[in-house]
């Protein structure tokens, strides 16, 4: 498959070269997947390669592990862990979502590179809330790509917390494919050191009545760098969608760096997609007010760093969700202010 | 004898190299309420929030001493843990901060140790049932969506909990109905006794709820006048012309 041009949106900030373990496929490991501490996963997904999509592809031909999660009735909160080992290693899960559910996934591991392939489906009149927490080690690149579907009148919340790996690039493709279809989204990502992050967020109205809604904080230190593409498409006929997209960045330092660059491609008569980005240092008067209280300013800016964080699943409805990953956020940033 | 917790001589603070307070002088003793009072602009607000140090503020010439100590040699958060407090007029939003978790990091950090889950949470209703707060506003994140009562309301419950040794109230009563000032005051007087109190405000109504031991006019930047409880009540009848024509 031919390398694709810079030019192209989804690839000018995180090259190909930049994320691809190695000149060629190589052999990969398997991520290892866990729910609530039991293998007792399907084996085998079903494939859907996009074939125009370079990503999808390799991540197809390199292997790893294939596992199924079928969720049926109501079945709570499941916790996931995936780890990934070795040179280089790989996964796809694939989650089948026929009832409710709150599915937490939680990538570790120190693998050099780190390939993982989410898709799902969520059927009719059904709900799934899903996190995702990125916490690999400092050192690791991931290539991490998810596609979705949401049915009839079925709801789905989709929650990232990317606070691991060096460099990493995330792209979640999202499609609401019947009438009453509902997509809450909201993407966390704090940059350290010189790690960068790139996130492309896809959402896909196909047909008419369905909503979506996508926020995006990141909160950017040292020489870090946090890429936001999100493109919001609303296909011809998709009359009454409601989509919004927000993108914050807060810039810890002067060189730290972050670009949102949201995208709308509308081709229905009646709909409403709004989008905004603002990028900022830390307000001072926050800083001050937090100072007033006993914090010190190194205190004052980590609780403001994480209330900015946090903020982003306030979109979000599911407790359970927004508690898995917002305790996440608390120990990871409590973890670094302790460095 | 008194115990002194505030000593002013002299000040002169500018702002962005504007003089807004021009030659201040000002004591305040533990267990003492001061009330500060003056037209828009007067520089009261700036008196507050050069002694809280906010780095706006710039302090010229004069002499400021807290608990005998120069208030100078000391960073914002370093006031804070020797027990200034500021009730800010316009506090500022934490997205995503919620209050009891703000509440709990702000004892901590002026203790300078952890609090037990246990005493916090004692503490905590102790305050807010004191101040008619519903358990509700402790998952709200700060001030994010606020009533200007609420914020009032909030900043009085960190008085409350934080036991400051001195109190500087800005402007505490404005935005609040009449219950709602009661209540915020019932805050005021509890901390009142053991520490010193400056309560910035334009309207005598608080003074009835908080009883002001001296009472202080400010006309552009400096002290023109101080008297008792009855000075309020006269510059609620007269207004602050008769003052200005002596300044």
């Amino acid at each position: 498959m031919p390398m694709p041009p810079r030019a192209k949106h989804l690839w000018r900030y995180t090259p190909w070269p930049r994320i691809q373990p190695q000149d060629g496929v190589p052999v990969a490991d398997k991520i290892v997947f866990t729910v609530n501490g039991n293998n007792n996963l399907e084996t085998g997904a079903p494939r859907v390669v996009l074939e125009s999509d370079i990503a999808r592809v390799f991540l197809s031909e390199i292997g790893g592990s294939s596992h199924t999660l079928n969720i049926e009735g109501d079945v709570g909160l499941v916790h996931i862990q995936a780890r990934a080992s070795g040179h280089v290693a790989a996964g796809h899960l694939h989650i089948n979502c026929k009832g409710n559910s709150t599915v937490i996934l939680h990538l570790t591991g120190e693998a050099d590179w780190s390939g993982l392939y989410i898709s799902g489906a969520v059927a009719d009149n059904c709900k799934l809330a899903y996190g995702f927490i990125n916490e690999l080690s400092n050192n690791c690149k991931l290539l991490h790509c998810e596609d979705w579907s949401v049915a009839r009148d079925s709801t789905m919340e989709i929650a990232a917390l990317s606070v691991g790996g060096f460099r990493c690039k995330s792209d979640v493709r999202t499609t609401l494919t019947e009438t009453g279809a509902s997509l809450k989204q909201a993407v966390t990502v704090h940059g350290l050191g010189a790690r960068h992050i790139d996130n492309h967020i896809e959402i896909n109205h196909k047909v008419a009545n369905c909503n979506s809604k996508l926020v995006i904080n990141s909160a950017c230190a040292g020489s870090s760098r946090s890429i936001a593409t999100g493109l919001l498409k609303v296909a011809e006929g998709a009359n009454g969608t409601d989509a919004g997209q927000v993108f914050r960045n807060l810039l810890l330092s002067d060189k730290a760096r972050a670009d949102s660059i949201p995208e709308l491609e509308v081709l229905a008569d009646e709909v409403k997609a709004a989008h905004g980005a603002a990028s900022a240092p830390v307000n001072p008067e926050q800083i001050h007010y937090l100072m007033s209280r006993g914090l010190s300013p190194q205190q004052a800016e980590a609780m403001i760093v994480e209330g900015f964080l946090i903020d982003a699943f306030s979109c979000l409805t599911d407790t359970d969700l927004k508690d898995v990953l917002a305790t996440r956020m608390t120990i990871h940033l409590e973890c670094e202010l302790k460095r | 004898m008194s115990e002194e917790i505030l000593n002013i001589s002299n000040l002169h603070i500018s702002v962005e190299g504007t003089e807004i307070i021009k030659g201040l002088s000002l004591t305040i003793n533990k267990g003492e309420v001061h009330a500060i009072m003056g037209r828009n602009g007067a520089g009261k607000s700036t008196l507050a929030n050069a002694l809280m140090g906010h780095p706006a503020y710039s302090i010229e010439s004069g002499e400021i001493s807290y608990n005998g100590r120069p208030l100078e040699e000391l960073e914002v958060f370093e006031r804070a843990r020797a027990g200034m407090f500021l009730s800010f007029q316009y506090p500022s939003v934490l997205p995503g901060v919620k209050v009891g978790t703000f509440l709990k990091k702000s004892i901590e950090a002026v203790r300078g140790e952890p609090v037990k889950q246990k005493e916090f949470r004692t503490q905590l209703k102790a305050a807010m049932q004191l101040l008619d707060m519903d358990r509700s506003f402790l998952s709200r994140y700060v001030n994010d969506g606020f009533s200007g009562g609420e914020k009032k309301r909030l900043e009085i419950l960190q008085l409350v909990l934080l036991q400051p040794t001195l109190a500087m109230l800005d402007e505490t009563d404005s935005g609040l109905d009449i219950d709602a000032l009661r209540i915020v005051s019932k805050g005021i007087n509890q901390v009142a006794p053991q520490a010193g109190c400056l309560v910035i405000t334009h309207y005598q109504r608080l003074l009835d709820h908080v009883k002001a031991d001296y009472v202080h006019v400010m006309i552009d930047g400096k002290i023109v006048k101080s008297g008792g409880p009855e000075l309020a009540h006269k510059l609620e009848e007269q207004g602050y012309d008769w003052l200005e024509a002596d300044a």
